[in-house]
């Protein structure tokens, strides 16, 4: 073999690695998804979400689960837990609700929400407990 | 005297309500912990619903397990998708009781806790230890307690075997409220 030869053999290989490298870190790395920057997958009313979880659970968790849904709804409560702000909208039925659990970037917002007021929220949908839970959520409107 | 059913009735109804008093939170705290030379990997949860029967200290938790937000997205898929199942097995669960709760006064002190925790499908009982304060408004509890993945037949790929501790510390903090409907 000439020396040309493995001297491009050699730069071939270390490019490859370096490539290899850099696909492991950036897989690695790879950010959470933004759910201010993305479109939501579904967008309904707030009771229609819950009535769906209410009537039969697993059906709807295979239908939204960490889908980024999109609810409009009354809010009924407005809390804060460890520092970070929770939008309840009522439902029809007694029991239920959808909490909002929202991003921390978005908390500033809250003092401009009163109870009563319509409010679209989209978030990551997490499952139903009481409730129905949506995480990281951005205020849309 | 025709008001006498009304009342006993009544009486009945507060009596029956004050028997059965719930404590309640819907935005507890559980964390766990994995610490391995490799890495450690932590992952929160603010969606814990828990509730306590304050007349026979009985208590019930439930976890979303999609809800738990770890730092880098390719853990939480892992967690999700490869070990805990979440689709399969979207909750975690723990029933017991908090005992000799009925003794307890208003100081923080330590209490036991026992009972039946179900992650990814397996049920196994634990027992623990919690600081618990107990006032008129709220009880809070808070503690920890180590978990082996074993144990719950997760099953972590050998090539990430060292990333991953085989016991994992769960750490909960839970600030129940009276619950009123």
């Amino acid at each position: 073999m000439t020396k040309k030869g493995r001297i491009t053999i050699i730069i071939s290989m270390l490019v490859i690695a370096l490539v290899v490298v850099f696909i492991n870190a950036a897989i690695y790395n790879k950010p959470h998804t933004n759910v201010s920057e993305s479109s939501p997958n579904v967008s309904l009313a707030s009771n229609t979400l819950l009535e769906e979880f209410e009537n039969d659970e697993i059906r709807a968790n295979s239908k939204y689960l960490e889908q980024i849904i999109q609810v409009t709804g009354i809010i009924s409560a407005l809390n804060t837990a460890n520092g970070n702000g929770i939008v309840t909208l009522s439902g029809e039925s007694a029991t239920g609700s959808v909490m909002c659990h929202l991003s921390p970037e978005e908390n500033k917002k809250m003092s401009a929400l009163k109870k009563g007021q319509n409010v679209v929220i989209k978030g990551i949908c997490t499952g139903y407990l009481m409730d129905v839970i949506l995480i990281k959520c951005v205020i849309v409107n | 005297m025709k008001s006498l059913p009304i009342v006993l009735c009544c009486f009945l109804c507060a009596m029956l309500s004050h028997g059965q008093e719930k404590f309640l939170t819907k935005q507890g705290y559980t964390s766990f912990f994995s610490s391995s030379p490799v890495e450690d990997i932590k992952a929160d949860n603010n969606q814990v619903l828990s509730i306590i029967e304050t007349s026979t200290g009985t208590i019930a938790i439930a976890i979303l397990m999609k809800s738990f937000l770890f730092e880098k997205s390719l853990m939480q898929e892992h967690f999700n998708e490869n070990y805990i199942e979440s689709d399969k097995y979207p909750k975690a669960t723990f029933k017991g009781q908090i005992l000799n709760f009925g003794a307890l006064d208003q100081n923080e002190q330590m209490v036991t806790v026992q009972g039946d925790l179900t992650i990814h499908g397996v049920t196994k009982k634990m027992k623990t230890q919690a600081k618990i304060s107990k006032t008129e408004e709220s009880i809070s509890l808070k503690g920890s307690f180590p978990v082996k993945v074993a144990d719950y037949d997760i099953k972590i790929p050998s090539v990430v075997m060292n990333n991953i501790a085989e016991t994992i510390e769960v750490t909960f903090k839970l600030d129940h409220q009276p619950y009123k409907k």
